[in-house]
């Protein structure tokens, strides 16, 4: 159902681009975004996606990369129709869309080749708030089990007659009470027994946590940077000096 | 009658065949429990009842028609199935409505629906709560609800699954008194659960799945004189069906309940005198 | 030569507690006393204010859950309403029924050492309480599985890995095994008596199965309304009549002794399950072999 979601969801995968440290992974993905918002001519987009096609390559990502891609042209049609409606001329239209799939691109690969896990060290990393973080990591631990439990939920609803196919609109969306509701309630008392369990175990002793887990940089990582900064350093020469 | 002939189903996003040609009957009038280890595929087996899943391949009929060949909605009216978890159907402002909403979804009339959700409330010992929202009640007052909501609107089949999770004695014993109810009236009630102290007081029929096989089919007395497969399959026999065990010759047959025992004993003890 | 008792590790001084929003207690003037070591299970209908009582020890009450508060609650030498959570939380451990509800990170290891990040050890001594606890709880192979790919028996024994690596004294399980089929269950309950024997982690567990605990619980106490109605050895509480109007479930082999019993019928010994019984009877009564 949410196919289009696939180019920015984290899946398992054993490629090197994986095991970069995130903090790299992210620094990429920022950097690609950036130089696509610097980028003005087609040449320069063609140097840019077909570094994130090769990303794409490289982290065995391509496949579901695409998939985003294929619902960002159709949203790209619609952008591109519109600038030439409203009268913008036809160079400028492709570089407005070139620069769209080019900003969606980066980002992803960021999402798609970090855990959550990583998510959560590099929050850490960067000192963010530890009761965000926490937020975070059970939001993210609970949405398969928040999904099971709407199916769960609309299972008994449908036993009793529900059928939320039918009927106007307003009734469409009546129909939906009976699912929401429940499955709110449920969230409520999830975090009810949350609180219990976290406090329970000692959350909120000191502000001093220790950090069991760390990231750290290694060779790669290192070599992945000096690649990414080189490549942006010389992309922004070029682009001045040489006019691209 | 619930006609399943050669059952075969699987999730869509899985590999595994959760039932394997699975072949059952269910007439009116009886009581039935389901038992298995976890993952043997009962609740997958219930929700085809009422056409919540459909089989891959081979069908099952619900008095004759085929659960493809028409809505979940249709079929409800007549299997009514009670999942485990109240809290995943209670969603009403008050009790009353919580009862009602069945029964508007299926098309009653005012006045019946009146009278109906009426009498459900008063047999579930429920009615003083008829305004009070449904989510201040406790635990085992839920569960009665969620049973008074689908007796109300009088079923033919009534699944339940797992009903005497978290109960206490009173409230399994009011359980039971229910179903031995249901059953005088020609209903069918459909058990899946784990408490087999529970199920040897109810002498059902007994179907005892394994990896999506029905392993036994026969009278609970018979399926909890197989070892093997209750071995198998992870079950604990009753009490009074191992004590039987232990003590032949001496009792001729394991004791329904306490009082009996208590008097096979007694005889016993008189004899031995 | 050994004088006097340890003094007691948890005691109730005429508590009464009722929750904010309602004005009858939910627990009158209840008076407690439990020894290190012991393994107690806590019974009652619905409503008798057991839960709320296990949360009186570890200082969810009153520290998350307000109300009114009297009489005292004294857990190892310390008053309870004096600590907050966090400090208790290395003295009681809390498993909850939910397996789902109580495992928040995204690997069991990572969930185990979720405390002991919290209480600020070096890492060395996470690592070692780390090994030690998926060692006692046979879930070493566990250890880089993410919660989905959990069966709940699994899920509640890594709830107390989580507890037991704050190295707490005591342990208290609210209706541990009520979501878990009967195999499972037994071997939880199982698991809780080997900790209880090898490590001597006092024990209090309130639970509606007494059949898995006949054998494994030193104490029963019965609550009903706010009070404790009987307290004292298994084998001498289980013996009393109308314990079916508390809501418990009497297994039918103790069951069937209390109710000969009644009949003037009293057996050499009395015993908590099928076997014990049947030997006893074939030998002593029918004098069959």
């Amino acid at each position: 159902m949410f196919w289009f979601a696939e180019g920015l969801i984290y899946r398992r995968q054993d490629s090197v681009f994986h095991t970069i440290d995130p903090r790299v992974k992210l620094f990429v993905s920022i950097m690609l975004f950036s130089l696509s918002l610097l980028s003005n001519t087609i040449l320069e987009f063609l140097i840019i996606l077909s570094l994130i096609f090769f990303i794409g390559v490289l982290s065995k990502t391509l496949k579901r990369m695409a998939k985003t891609f294929v619902f960002s042209l159709s949203f790209l049609a619609m952008v591109f129709i519109i600038n030439v409606l409203v009268g913008y001329d036809i160079m400028f239209s492709i570089i407005i869309s070139l620069r769209f799939i080019s900003v969606v691109s980066s980002t992803s690969i960021f999402f798609l080749t970090s855990s959550p896990d990583e998510l959560e060290l590099v929050m850490k990393s960067f000192h963010l708030p530890y009761d965000l973080i926490f937020a975070f990591v059970t939001a993210v631990r609970f949405v398969p089990v928040i999904m099971l439990d709407a199916i769960q939920i609309l299972d008994s609803q449908r036993s009793r007659g529900l059928e939320i196919e039918k009927g106007n609109l307003i009734k469409r969306i009546k129909n939906y009470l009976p699912v929401l509701i429940p499955l709110i309630v449920q969230a409520i008392i999830r975090s009810e027994e949350l609180a219990e369990a976290m406090e329970s175990r000692a959350y909120g002793y000191s502000k001093k946590k220790t950090s069991y887990y760390s990231l750290r940089l290694r060779k790669r990582d290192y070599f992945a940077a000096s690649v990414s900064i080189c490549f942006m350093i010389a992309f922004i020469l070029a682009i001045y000096f040489l006019h691209i | 009658m619930i006609e399943v002939k050669q059952l075969h189903f699987k999730y869509p996003t899985m590999k595994n065949y959760v039932l394997n040609n699975i072949n059952i009957r269910i007439e009116l009038g009886q009581i039935v429990a389901i038992m298995g280890s976890n993952g043997s595929g009962k609740t997958t087996l219930i929700k085809h009842f009422n056409g919540l899943l459909k089989p891959n391949e081979g069908f099952v009929k619900v008095f004759g028609k085929d659960t493809r060949d028409d809505s979940v909605a249709a079929f409800s009216r007549r299997v009514g199935l009670v999942f485990q978890n109240p809290d995943h159907q209670i969603f009403s402002d008050t009790v009353w409505n919580e009862v009602a909403f069945a029964l508007k979804n299926f098309g009653f009339e005012e006045e019946v629906i009146k009278k109906r959700v009426k009498w459900a409330l008063e047999f579930f010992n429920l009615i003083q709560y008829k305004d009070t929202s449904p989510l201040l009640l406790s635990g085992g007052e839920k569960k009665r609800l969620c049973l008074a909501s689908i007796l109300a609107w009088d079923p033919d089949y009534i699944v339940l699954d797992e009903p005497t999770v978290g109960q206490d004695f009173l409230q399994k014993e009011k359980l039971r008194e229910v179903i031995k109810m249901l059953a005088t009236r020609n209903k069918t009630v459909i058990i899946v659960s784990h408490d087999v102290e529970f199920i040897w007081r109810l002498q059902p029929r007994l179907i005892l799945l394994s990896n999506g096989e029905v392993a036994m089919d026969d009278t609970c007395a018979n399926v909890f004189q197989n070892n093997v497969l209750l071995d198998k399959c992870g079950i604990v026999k009753p009490q009074f069906v191992e004590l039987f065990d232990q003590l032949t010759p001496l009792l001729t047959h394991p004791p329904l309940d306490v009082l009996e025992a208590r008097s096979i004993f007694l005889k016993l003890m008189k004899k031995g005198e | 030569m050994l004088c006097g008792k340890l003094t007691p590790l948890i005691k109730f001084v005429d508590f009464t507690f009722s929750y904010l929003d309602s004005p009858t207690p939910i627990l009158k003037s209840v008076n407690l006393e439990i020894e290190e070591g012991e393994f107690v299970l806590l019974v009652g209908p619905s409503g008798c204010g057991k839960s709320t009582l296990l949360r009186c020890i570890n200082g969810l009450i009153p520290h998350l859950y307000s109300g009114t508060y009297k009489g005292k609650v004294i857990v190892d030498g310390e008053q309870v309403s004096e600590k907050n959570i966090s400090t208790l939380a290395t003295k009681v451990g809390f498993v909850f029924q939910n397996p789902e509800n109580q495992i928040f990170m995204f690997t069991v290891e990572k969930d185990i050492v979720f405390g002991l990040e919290n209480i600020g050890l070096d890492k060395e001594e996470i690592s070692r309480r780390l090994e030690w606890a998926l060692k006692i709880l046979n879930i070493e192979h566990l250890r880089y599985r993410a919660p989905y790919e959990l069966s709940d028996g699994q899920k509640q024994r890594v709830a107390i890995a989580g507890a037991l690596v704050m190295y707490p004294k005591i342990l208290v399980l609210d209706e541990p095994t009520s979501l878990l089929d009967p195999k499972t269950a037994y071997d939880f309950i199982s698991t809780l008596k080997e900790l209880n024997r090898s490590i001597g982690i006092t024990i209090i567990v309130v639970e509606h199965r007494i059949d898995l605990l006949a054998k494994v619980a030193d104490r029963i106490i019965v609550m009903d309304n706010g009070q404790i109605v009987f307290d004292g050895p298994f084998k001498e509480v289980i013996k009393e009549k109308n314990l079916h109007l508390y809501g418990i479930t009497v297994p039918p082999i103790i069951n069937l002794q209390n109710v000969l019993s009644e009949s003037g019928v009293n057996f050499p010994r009395y015993s908590l399950d099928v076997k014990s019984f049947s030997e006893m009877v074939k030998k002593e009564v029918f004098k069959v072999d």
